[in-house]
């Protein structure tokens, strides 16, 4: 449905150039629900714009629908107009000189369609519908609440019957109860339609909960692209890890392809990943053990808990091992550990990755 | 707090003479007989203003001037913001700044220009076609009411370009984008999203061209006055400085009245239009600025003859013209001829000891006035933001009334007031202190507004911690305020400078003699006493002396600041 490659744009502020796209290559298939994660200043929504036709790139090629909209090669560059598309702005983008039916009614009478005033009637109300605002025609738009019109540029987006529905971080201006509200019907509607969605956000739980991939973005490139799971439990690289959740790191150094000296000891891990000399290892809270449970003896340790702390839905205890602190989420009813505690890193939980700062500080 | 007592009270003191002067006008209207006299009331000038017919024609001569100043103005500021603001026009940062600096251009020098353009006997343009076409008749005539508004239209074409471009500016870029991403093309896009949405702002921005081309002075001063075509505000002038009777101030009071009560029931609709298109103004905390509009190179032909025209039409033009004027004993249209009698005589002949005593004075007014301005509406700033006072709120429509009343006005009640009330006290009149008065009082609007935006986006407890850290609100001022309201002050200090330097309005009720006189008075005097050609020679003058302020502009002045001007 949309394909990428070589995408580079570069954005001259007086006399400083940033590199907003980095030689960008994507693939989202038909039907598909992606989403592109990063921090601000990442690039996802430059990216999103460029396939938008808001943003004129550099370099490289976009096709959507097996349908070139640009290419720099070949001096191809579609005009927002001429890309069938749908697009739901971060500030929603509600004309507030127009009605409600209005706001739809112009792009579908004035738009790619064309139809006539009569037929779109039918089509405003269907759409205003599918977002569950029945009976709001003919309120102004500028009466609307944060929520409503959210609803109304999702509806609109949706009434022009597009291929390909584009989302600029459409719930980062709603209250964090309609978020979530929202968020269900964005996926529901998605998944109803059978439409492809290319959708920018920099919360990781919002990415997780919509998307079927999610390319992971930092300073205009593309860190990792994969499916949820895949990306919390196999990140490509460090960035990626702390961006799904937090992480337990631990300097350490290779000794051979399955073993790392560290503070906590020599432990054993499945897959050093072709690493050598200084290396971070890492592992999630949650996969800490604390106690005797288990009776495997690889990468056990005996460690002293600092502090515990009980929240309802487990405990986090705050544990030290020589110079190294760890922190452990275990569930509530293993008790809050005190004193020394035996410690246990499942090795396969373990990741290892270069480590960058150390090779930097030489 | 004695601090803020202090400060209220220069706030207050700087406002009773606003308030004074308006009071005096009104008073004025309803004298019978001459000051000096004793005062005997009479409702007869506003009968006769009501009743006669030259009211009236003045009256539509007014109205038909600044409409068609505010149409002039338009065709030319709209479409120029918007290939500035939207479109990627090259060298559109070039075309911005030659437009807002248009706005310091006085308009008495492209009026002056103008006349040599297209006078019915000696306009240049008139000449050519008569005698190309064998006319019996000019077939343009300058002095009339379209050809007055057509000058002060231009003049004022740079205000309405920036008020313009501040619409397009606060538009969030967005409401354009999702009507190009869902079908719409440029020109409907443009149509039905980008015209109503800056339609509130565009009518906001004629309104408020309307209002200062109602009482405009130079334009029909320098063209129609000579005429006998008159507007309201060369009428007022004309009944306190007639060539023939003596000066009749009532019927200047009765008539500045009525224009008061006009001007203040427009600036009453500007706020009005400005409340309803500010609605549409979203703010978004994003920096995307929006896609420009590829007009590709036919469409840059096309702009830039546009703006070339516009450029040629409104400053060029007359520009030239008074080169060619300057150099000539007597005006005619350039041929091999005329070009042996180019000479520089004008400029030998000029009067050069007034010009140096116009340049002192023009130069100690342009410092006094703009930092005296800025002491006291930051006062009156801090006061309607800071204070807390009950009546913050009459000191912000008190400090807004300078921009409403015709400044004429304002200058006709100070000469009132330092000629027959104050005479025995004080003798101002005639003196530079009462041009340095006047000009303050007519500039607090400019500047309490520039303070009043900045001073709002300044946190209140950048102050507190330093009250709370025991400094006095002198100090607090000194030390935390002026420092970052610094860029917004210079800004307002430049700029109220340059606008000190084309003063002529009121200059030209108070000026009079030696002692006080501006450079505009000198080329005003020349043009009066029908020496046009030197008029037009002192003119590039008074223009040669006022560079350094601009360049001071180009280095200090921030070109986005320009916007909170009007």
């Amino acid at each position: 449905m949309i394909s990428i490659s070589g995408l580079c744009k570069n954005f001259r502020t007086g006399d400083h150039t940033v590199a907003a796209l980095q030689a960008i290559d994507l693939e989202v298939g038909r039907g598909e629900f992606f989403v592109l994660l990063g921090p601000s200043g990442s690039g996802k929504t430059t990216l999103l714009r460029s396939v938008a036709g808001l943003e004129k790139p550099d370099e490289g090629e976009i096709s959507l629908n097996d349908k070139t909209v640009f290419s720099r090669s070949r001096r191809v560059c579609a005009a927002p107009e001429e890309r069938e598309i749908g697009m739901v702005f971060q500030s929603y983008a509600i004309w507030p000189h127009l009605t409600v039916a209005e706001n739809i009614g112009l792009v579908l009478t004035h738009g790619r369609s064309r139809m006539s005033k009569k037929s779109a009637v039918e089509r405003i109300r269907r759409s205003l519908e599918l977002v569950q605002l029945e009976n709001f025609e003919d309120r102004p738009a500028r009466l609307l609440s944060g929520g409503q019109q959210q609803r109304v540029a999702l509806a609109r987006a949706l009434a022009v019957n597009p291929a390909l529905l584009l989302m600029d971080e459409p719930l980062s201006n709603l209250d964090a109860r309609l978020r979530e509200e929202v968020r269900g019907n964005i996926k529901k509607l998605a998944t109803q339609l059978g439409i492809t969605v290319l959708y920018v956000t920099h919360d990781q739980v919002e990415a997780m909960v919509l998307a079927d991939r999610i390319a992971v973005m930092a300073q205009g490139k593309i860190l990792q692209i994969g499916n949820p799971f895949e990306l919390y439990r196999s990140p490509a690289n460090a960035l990626v890890a702390e961006f799904f959740g937090s992480m337990n790191w631990i300097p350490g150094k290779m000794l051979d392809a399955n073993h790392v000296k560290t503070e906590c000891g020599v432990l054993c891990v499945a897959d050093s990943r072709s690493c050598d000399g200084a290396v971070i290892v890492g592992i999630r809270p949650e996969d800490v053990r604390l106690g005797r449970s288990s009776n495997d003896e690889e990468n056990r340790i005996e460690g002293n808990v600092v502090r515990s702390t009980f929240l309802g839905d487990q405990v986090v205890t705050e544990v030290t091992i020589n110079q190294q602190t760890l922190i452990a989420k275990t569930p509530p009813d293993d008790g809050k550990p005190e004193g020394n505690t035996s410690v246990h890193l499942p090795k396969s939980k373990l990741v290892v990755f270069p480590d960058l700062s150390e090779r930097l500080s030489h | 707090m004695k601090g803020r007592w202090v400060v209220v009270g220069i706030s207050a003191a700087a406002l009773i003479p606003v308030l004074a002067l308006l009071l005096l006008v009104l008073w004025m209207g309803f004298w019978q007989n001459g000051p000096g006299e004793p005062i005997v009331y009479t409702l007869n000038h506003y009968r006769n203003i009501f009743t006669d017919s030259f009211t009236y024609k003045t009256f539509l001569n007014t109205v038909g001037f600044a409409a068609t100043a505010v149409l002039i103005s338009l065709l030319f500021a709209v479409p120029t913001a918007w290939l500035v603001e939207r479109t990627d026009l090259p060298g559109k940062n070039f075309v911005f700044m030659l437009v807002t600096l248009g706005a310091l251009l006085p308009t008495f020098f492209t009026a002056m220009g103008w006349v040599f353009l297209l006078h019915p006997r000696i306009g240049i343009v008139n000449r050519f076609v008569v005698d190309v076409f064998g006319l019996q008749q000019a077939p343009f005539n300058i002095a009339s009411i379209i050809g007055m508004g057509w000058v002060e239209g231009l003049g004022l074409s740079s205000i309405a370009f920036i008020m313009v471009v501040a619409t397009y500016r606060t538009m969030d870029p967005s409401l354009e984008e999702a009507a190009r991403v869902h079908g719409l093309g440029i020109f409907r896009t443009l149509r039905y999203v980008t015209l109503p949405l800056t339609f509130p702002g565009i009518i906001a921005a004629s309104i408020y061209v309307f209002t200062i081309a109602l009482s405009a002075f130079e334009a029909p001063a320098i063209i129609g006055m000579s005429n006998k075509i008159f507007t309201f505000a060369t009428f007022i002038f004309y009944k306190i400085q007639p060539l023939e009777e003596l000066p009749s101030y009532g019927v200047a009071g009765a008539v500045s009245t009525v224009l008061i009560i006009l001007a203040l029931l427009l600036s009453w609709s500007y706020f009005g239009v400005l409340r309803f298109s500010h609605r549409y103004a979203v703010v978004t905390g994003k920096a995307y600025r929006p896609r420009l509009i590829e007009l590709g190179p036919k469409g840059w032909i096309f702009a830039w003859s546009f703006l070339g025209f516009y450029v040629l039409v409104a400053k060029l033009l007359p520009f030239l013209l008074l080169i060619w004027a300057a150099l000539l004993r007597y005006f005619q249209p350039p041929s091999w001829a005329a070009l042996g009698q180019v000479s520089l005589n004008n400029f030998y002949g000029l009067p050069w000891k007034l010009l140096l005593q116009g340049a002192w004075n023009t130069l100690i007014l342009m410092l006094a006035v703009p930092t005296l301005t800025l002491l006291i509406c930051l006062a009156i700033s801090w006061t309607v933001l800071r204070s807390g006072l009950r009546w913050r709120l009459l000191f912000d429509a008190v400090a807004f009334l300078p921009h409403a009343v015709p400044h004429l006005i304002l200058a006709i009640a100070t000469m009132f007031a330092t000629l027959f009330l104050l005479h025995n006290a004080l003798s101002l009149y005639g003196s530079l202190t009462i041009l340095i008065f006047v000009y303050t009082v007519s500039r607090i609007s400019f500047a309490t507004r520039i303070i009043n935006n900045s001073l709002a986006q300044i946190h209140p407890e950048l102050e507190e911690a330093a009250f709370v850290g025991g400094l006095k609100l002198l100090q607090v001022m000194r030390k935390i305020l002026v420092p970052l309201l610094k860029p917004a002050l210079v800004y307002a200090w430049i700029w109220m400078a340059l606008l000190c330097y084309r003063e002529l309005t009121m200059a030209s009720v108070l000026v009079t003699g030696q002692n006080n006189v501006t450079l505009p008075m000198v080329v005003w005097g020349l043009w009066l006493g029908g020496s046009l050609n030197q008029a037009a020679a002192a003119n590039l003058v008074v223009l040669a002396f006022m560079l350094p302020a601009v360049l001071l502009y180009f280095i200090f002045g921030r070109r986005s600041r320009v916007t909170e001007a009007v």
